[in-house]
């Protein structure tokens, strides 16, 4: 207990000292405002188009388009009982679309900070475990982390595959937010040393990089919820008939 | 030395995701319909081989510090 109370004491002279990389909480939460604001404008534009036979309203349009391609990406990765997260998906989908968008044309924006990445990634893994709680039992769901059935003398590996399944769920949070964090920071970074290459003859080199940004921009908040579709896939398959389908999937996932 | 590094981290990295691509572009070429199936499985994997990479440029400054 001393021990991991001074753990904590470290970490925190550690967090506390030396030079602050990125925005305050402060710089943080107005962009996060900033986003939410946009965000707000556009689906209330948006609303404004419904009551009609067609929708004529472009925004409308747009978000119509939206909600079918995470409608078919939930229901194709997860299946048929996929339609219940879409409400999530397409939640994070939007934030993180728009807030990798606002990266390229503001130093600083939530997804190129650490800590907003992982909040979004430990909320994403907590809300799969509660979700994979309500679908199987809780102990159908640490079941879930032995892997499959190996008879009485196989208990030791059983405990093994189980400590791994533990860690491996504990570092999807770092996987997740660090991806996400890592391309959009990283591609601030070669911006900027881009542009110290062209300083000396006035062109912002860095202004060359902007299409891979773009680019960037949509597979990373595709990539981010693409995942959280297959890890809710990973643990809300219950039935019999479909177990061998749900397999071959995840062999193909992984 | 941190250069030396990274450079060998980015060439595996670039290799990985070339040979993603063009797995996934010879099985999209041969089974036209499939694409949408295919890209979302070439997005994972190449999501896979992007996080080693990011990995060793968060470890490396750390372990390379003042050397």
């Amino acid at each position: 207990m001393h021990a991991l109370l001074q753990l904590g004491q470290t970490l925190f002279a550690a967090a506390n000292s030396g030079p602050v990389e990125g925005a305050s909480f402060l710089g943080l939460a107005v962009y996060f405002g900033l986003l939410l604001a946009i965000l707000a404008g556009l689906m209330a534009y948006a609303k404004r188009g419904f009551g009609v036979q067609v929708f004529k309203n472009p925004i409308t349009v747009l978000f119509e388009h939206l909600y079918l391609f995470i409608e078919n990406m939930c229901v194709g990765s997860i299946g048929p009982n996929g339609r219940k997260y879409i409400p999530y998906i397409m939640t994070l989908w939007m934030v993180i679309f728009l807030s990798n968008v606002m990266a390229l044309f503001f130093p600083e924006a939530p997804t190129a900070d650490l800590n907003f990445n992982l909040g979004l990634a430990v909320m994403t893994i907590l809300y799969v475990q509660i979700e994979g709680i309500r679908t199987n039992g809780f102990f159908g769901h640490l079941k879930h982390f032995a892997g499959p059935k190996l008879g009485i003398w196989m208990i030791p590996i059983s405990g093994m595959i189980f400590c791994i399944e533990i860690i491996s769920e504990l570092m999807k949070n770092l996987s997740l937010s660090l991806r996400l964090y890592g391309n959009i920071h990283g591609g601030h970074m070669a911006v900027e040393s881009m542009n110290a290459l062209g300083t000396s003859i006035y062109i912002p080199i860095g202004a060359f990089l902007m299409p891979l940004k773009v680019l960037t921009c949509v597979v990373q908040a595709l990539i981010f919820t693409l995942l959280t579709c297959v890890y809710l896939s990973l643990v809300t398959h219950h039935d019999v008939e479909d177990h061998a389908e749900a397999a071959s999937s995840v062999a193909h996932a992984h | 030395m941190l250069g030396l590094g990274l450079g060998i981290a980015a060439l595996g990295c670039g290799l990985g995701l070339g040979w993603i691509g063009n797995g996934a572009l010879q099985g999209m070429a041969r089974q036209p319909e499939a694409i949408g199936k295919l890209q979302i499985q070439m997005l994972i994997a190449l999501a896979f081989v992007e996080l080693v990479f990011l990995l060793t440029l968060f470890i490396a400054p750390g372990n390379f510090a003042g050397k």
